[in-house]
């Protein structure tokens, strides 16, 4: 270990780490753009500049390793001067259109300009003209005039993808970033340049303009869109959810996360849920209530043929819904007719190689091992079988809370609806399917990852815990809840507070003059 | 669509051979490619580059934008190119410019109406004791007067 | 008098063949290099206080003790991208020597211990290009560059490479990008060449002049080479002069040579009738020398060092009373403005600043605090990037601003150059 004083506060440090990770590591503010901690130094923004004692010269923090004793500061009036003139250089050629940005509120410009800037603009000569709203295929858009050059877009598609498609074309104050004849960004990866842009040059498509950041909430959580699990952080308010972006975790993602998990929050938000329960079949639905029909199964339960029912549960849940599940289905029902539904059997095992896993679910593991403590060893084709011999009535379904992955979804429902008398459907999706099914039915809405507690089981075997955080269909419940309530057992469903917050642009409707 | 010769093939696959790395490759090979390509690289050439030294596109275009030497526009037969630079700017460098424009017939400041020529004002060439200069495609010019470089500029073939 | 050590067969054309070349003692050194211990030569090129011809200055042989022991192959790399503006020696002495600079690598490569070399040449050298080419070629088929040369054990490979049009590549660092097939753009440092430099393995960058001395270092001693130029700044150094003297050329003195002998006798000083009014004396990135200065000054490291400006390259720029000082400037600035590699923001922005704010000033349009913004800028832009061109931009700005401060002013109060004025007048 090393020691070292960063602005007077002392630290220490492992040998190799460099002066920029001391100071977050004191808990001191420096400025930079280039510096990522999941990339390679690039060192070219110029402004996490520190002075060391007995260097005349000043230093990038981000280049220099800590060396024992070393006392390093960026409060003396040589660091703080370059700094301001190092925000200088980097706007006299921005265009400065805050108010239009979708960046504004989280913008490293922004943020950085008030705490170490000049004030006193000293530019008075024109712009370099850039290109503006490039089109960059499905996700983003690029404004190259907002582009500070500091490169982490370019280093990422380098090292981490290694895609290779974004470059810095021209050079001096002409550079510009962008793809070769503006082809797409398509890889699956790519939004995570946006994140990584530290102003508002690469903007997502699927955010852009959709809110202000300031009117958004955020909380961390667990992705739920493959078994890698990564973290997350999700902004919302009470519009619902916006976006999703990773959160560092050096066991599981690092500080990335995938395209395709960046969407889950979609599922959550109510245009895709299935918002009340329902009770019926083909074209007579009964809407209610999802504790009235959960308690609505427990009584019809009494009268079903116990050796004809038979369990599917995805891996889309926690380990705690699991346990409740398996526990309500030993005591009411008694049989091991219990199935994992695998949803994509021949992508299963893939992986991108990155962090995308071909196993979409959340909880694989967790459920295997549900089901190894339960014995429920019973294969998917002897439920097949069963099925096509008419020795299975009943049918529990812990369904898909992404219905896209489940591509055999539809195919799956029909012909449970014509094979079985009743069907218990236990999803928080909206699925067409399961309102087209001419068996008896009912349709249980259930919570979200983003509305529940629970605990997940990642591909590693790392457990991780995810935290309810509002809630979006008022009526929906956890599996856990769902399966206390269709035992029978008076059961107080648990509800997080339905989302409140600013309404979009709430300032300007309060007063009404802006 | 864009392609080299057989010979400009082998020179690229040989000088991808060459350097330590193929990416080495690519200056020599993008200088081929412009000679080929009638003294200027085009985007579905670097395609074509990026396809047959199988590197990235990117990495093309990056060299490509960054050295003056490669045209990203189409050129005349003959590529003038005055130096403006400071020993040149003492001795005319600047005005001789001005005066092949005109003489020339350059109205736009780069292209000649009749294609043959086109005129660029670039840095120091390294001449700076025989100022003004010109370089003409791969030939430098020196001490030239506005009335040599007229000349030699209309006698070439 | 000029003291032609390095020149001194440069005025006969055969010189620049192979056997022209032998006929004048050519690739003897070597052959006496061989037969020494690689360590001899490194310490002889220390002794010999040789340091580098192309710009900085650092001394050669204190570079070459940087390479690590670390069994990594070694490159050696010849920057031939000459570009910094007045300067045209290497150009020539690649055209009337190329075995001189072939020679002299071949000897240090075999003092470092590099098997591999190569000779970068800037791209509009199409000419220096087809004869260092060719020389190659001639080396390898007499047995001076392959498999065990002349019998020594020693192996060595030499190729060039072509640039295409940059600047920057002059910079070491960015040199090897570019010979790596990249941008040339510089790298970051920490860690320099010497340790981790062409495909990250140790690598020596040297000039074409520095290369050529070495010939001149083995083949008399240091002793001998240190009989021209002064104690710390030793040798002869070439100088290519150009600007207002009546016979501009590259001219090679000791160094502590006076700079008022180098234009007023050897280059036959001014136009009739024109004072002389600055000299920038070592390429553009040279703070400029008010004419007062340049009577004064020697052609040293220590002296141009102290009186603030720098030997840099050796091309002295000789400007007259005939120029206004202002459109000087805006001609240097758009040269750096144009040629920013672009990575470093003071650098990539600064230069484009002082640029747009030097062009304010020469149409007509500067505001009396301009004057100070550039100095403001470029002060900003100094020591503050990986490498030297953001400080090669602002030297000469500062440098103009303030000691033609009044030419200056005058042409932002009147909107018109005070220097054409007066020529008008007369």
């Amino acid at each position: 270990m090393l020691k070292c004083k960063i602005n007077g506060v002392e630290v220490e440090v492992k040998e190799g780490t460099t002066i920029i990770e001391a100071f977050k590591i004191a808990g001191q503010k420096i400025a930079h753009y280039c510096w990522h901690p999941g990339l390679s130094v690039a060192g070219v923004c110029r402004l996490c500049m520190v002075e060391i004692k007995g260097q005349p010269r000043l230093q990038i923090a981000c280049n220099t390793p800590v060396q024992d004793g070393m006392e390093i500061t960026n409060q003396s009036e040589q660091v703080k001067e370059t700094v301001r003139w190092g925000l200088d250089f980097h706007l006299i050629n921005h265009p400065l259109d805050c108010p239009i940005c979708d960046q504004a509120g989280e913008c490293g410009l922004q943020d950085q300009y008030m705490e170490f800037g000049l004030y006193t603009p000293e530019m008075a000569e024109p712009k370099v003209k850039k290109h503006k709203v490039v089109d960059l295929g499905s996700k983003i858009v690029l404004d190259t005039e907002r582009c500070i050059l500091c490169s982490r877009c370019v280093r990422f598609t380098a090292e981490v993808t290694k895609t290779y498609e974004l470059g810095i074309f021209n050079r001096g104050d002409r550079s510009e970033i962008g793809t070769f004849e503006n082809k797409p960004l398509e890889n699956n990866y790519a939004l995570n340049t946006v994140d990584i842009c530290p102003v508002g040059a690469l903007t997502s498509k699927d955010f852009r303009f959709r809110q202000r950041v300031w009117y958004l909430q955020e909380r961390e959580s667990i992705c739920t869109g493959c078994s890698t699990g990564c973290n997350i952080k999700i902004y919302f308010n009470e519009e619902g959810l916006f976006r999703i972006r990773p959160v560092y975790n050096e066991k599981v993602n690092g500080y990335w996360m995938c395209d395709e998990g960046r969407n889950i929050y979609k599922f959550v938000n109510k245009e895709n849920r299935l918002l009340k329960a329902k009770k019926g079949r083909k074209g007579e639905w009964l809407e209610m209530e999802g504790g009235a029909a959960a308690k609505d199964v427990a009584h019809h339960f009494k009268s079903l043929d116990k050796e004809r029912i038979a369990l599917v549960v995805t891996g889309q849940f926690s380990n705690e819904e699991y346990e409740a599940l398996f526990q309500f289905y030993k005591k009411n029902v008694g049989n091991d007719f219990v199935y994992h539904w695998i949803n994509n059997k021949e992508s299963f095992e893939d992986f991108d190689g990155l962090l995308l896993r071909g196993d979409r679910n959340p909880n694989t593991k967790g459920l295997l091992q549900k089901l190894e403590d339960y014995r429920y060893e019973q294969t998917w084709a002897h439920l097949e079988e069963n099925l096509k011999a008419g020795k299975i009535e009943t049918l529990i379904v812990a369904g898909p809370e992404n219905p896209l992955w489940f591509p055999d979804l539809k195919e799956k429902v029909q012909q449970w609806g014509i094979q079985l008398s009743h069907l218990i459907w236990l999803s928080s999706a909206k699925v067409q399917a399961v309102d087209e099914v001419e068996c008896l039915t009912w349709q249980i809405p259930l919570k979200t990852f983003f509305e529940k507690d629970g605990t997940y089981v990642n591909y590693q075997g790392l457990e991780q815990k995810s935290h309810r955080i509002a809630t979006i269909v008022p009526g929906a419940l956890s599996l856990s809840e769902a399966a206390h309530l269709m035992a029978g057992e008076e059961y107080k469903v648990d509800m997080a507070p339905i989302l409140k917050g600013p309404k979009k642009n709430y300032y300007v409707h309060r007063r009404g003059y802006l | 669509m864009f392609e080299l010769s057989k010979e400009g093939v082998e020179f690229v696959k040989k000088e991808m051979q060459r350097y330590e790395t193929k990416r080495s490759a690519i200056i020599p090979a993008l200088y081929k490619v412009q000679e080929e390509n009638g003294g200027w690289v085009s985007p579905e050439c670097v395609t074509y580059l990026s396809q047959l030294m199988d590197l990235p596109e990117v990495w093309i275009n990056e060299v490509l934008n960054f050295y003056t030497m490669f045209n990203k526009e189409p050129v005349g037969k003959y590529h003038v190119q005055v130096c403006c630079n400071v020993s040149c700017a003492m001795n005319g460098g600047r005005e001789l410019a001005d005066h092949l424009c005109k003489e020339l017939n350059i109205k736009d400041g780069r292209h000649s109406e009749d294609g043959r020529y086109t005129l660029s004002r670039v840095e120091c060439l390294g001449s700076c004791g025989t100022a003004p200069m010109m370089q003409v495609n791969d030939k430098y010019y020196e001490n030239l007067t506005k009335e040599s470089a007229v000349q030699i500029l209309k006698e070439l073939p | 008098m000029e003291v032609k050590v390095l020149t001194k067969h440069y005025d006969k054309p055969e010189y620049r063949s192979l056997e022209g070349y032998k006929k004048y003692g050519g690739y003897e050194v070597l052959k006496k290099a061989l037969g020494m211990k690689p360590e001899e030569i490194v310490a002889q090129v220390k002794e010999a206080g040789l340091r580098g011809r192309g710009g900085a200055g650092f001394p050669t042989g204190v570079k070459w003790g940087f390479l690590p022991n670390n069994g990594e192959p070694r490159y050696l790399v010849c920057n031939a991208d000459e570009g910094e503006p007045g300067t045209f020696k290497d150009r020539m002495m690649m055209e009337k020597a190329p075995h001189q600079l072939i020679e002299g690598m071949l000897i240090s490569a075999y003092a470092i211990q590099s098997k591999k070399s190569y000779i970068y040449i800037r791209g509009e050298y199409m000419e220096p290009y087809r004869i260092v080419e060719k020389a190659i070629q001639e080396a390898y088929d007499a047995g001076f560059l392959g498999k065990n040369i002349l019998g020594s054990g020693f192996d060595h490979d030499m190729d060039v490479y072509r640039g295409a049009g940059a600047y920057i590549c002059g910079e070491e660092t960015a040199l090897l990008s570019s010979l790596e097939g990249k941008k040339g753009q510089p790298k970051l440092k920490p860690p320099f060449p010497a340790v981790e430099g062409y495909l990250r393995k140790p690598t020596i960058v040297n000039n074409v002049e520095t290369l050529a001395a070495v010939v001149t270092i083995v083949k008399d001693g240091p002793k001998e080479y240190r009989k021209y130029g002064t104690e710390k700044s030793p040798g002869t150094k070439i100088f290519s002069v150009s600007g207002n003297v009546l016979k501009p050329g590259n001219y090679e003195v000791p160094l502590g040579y006076p700079l008022k002998d180098l234009i007023y006798n050897l280059c036959g000083g001014l136009k009739p009738g024109r004072q002389l009014k600055a000299v920038i004396p070592g390429g553009s990135s040279a703070p400029v020398l008010t004419a007062e200065e340049a009577e004064r000054a020697t052609l040293d490291y220590e002296c141009l060092a102290e009186m603030k400006s720098m030997l840099g390259s050796g091309a002295v720029i000789v400007i007259d009373d005939s120029n206004c000082m202002v459109d000087l400037l805006k001609v240097i600035m758009h040269f750096y403005h144009h040629e920013s590699c672009g990575q470093c923001t003071p650098c990539r922005e600064g230069t484009g600043w002082l640029d747009k704010i030097v062009g304010s000033i020469y149409k007509g349009e500067g505001r009396l605090q301009d004057i100070q913004l550039v100095e403001q800028v470029s002060k900003h832009m100094m020591g503050r990037t990986i490498c030297a061109l953001s400080d090669a931009a602002a030297m000469p700005a500062i440098s103009f601003v303030q000691k033609f401060r009044s030419e200056f002013e005058f042409y932002v109060r009147e909107g018109r150059s005070k220097v054409k004025e007066v020529i008008a007048n007369a």
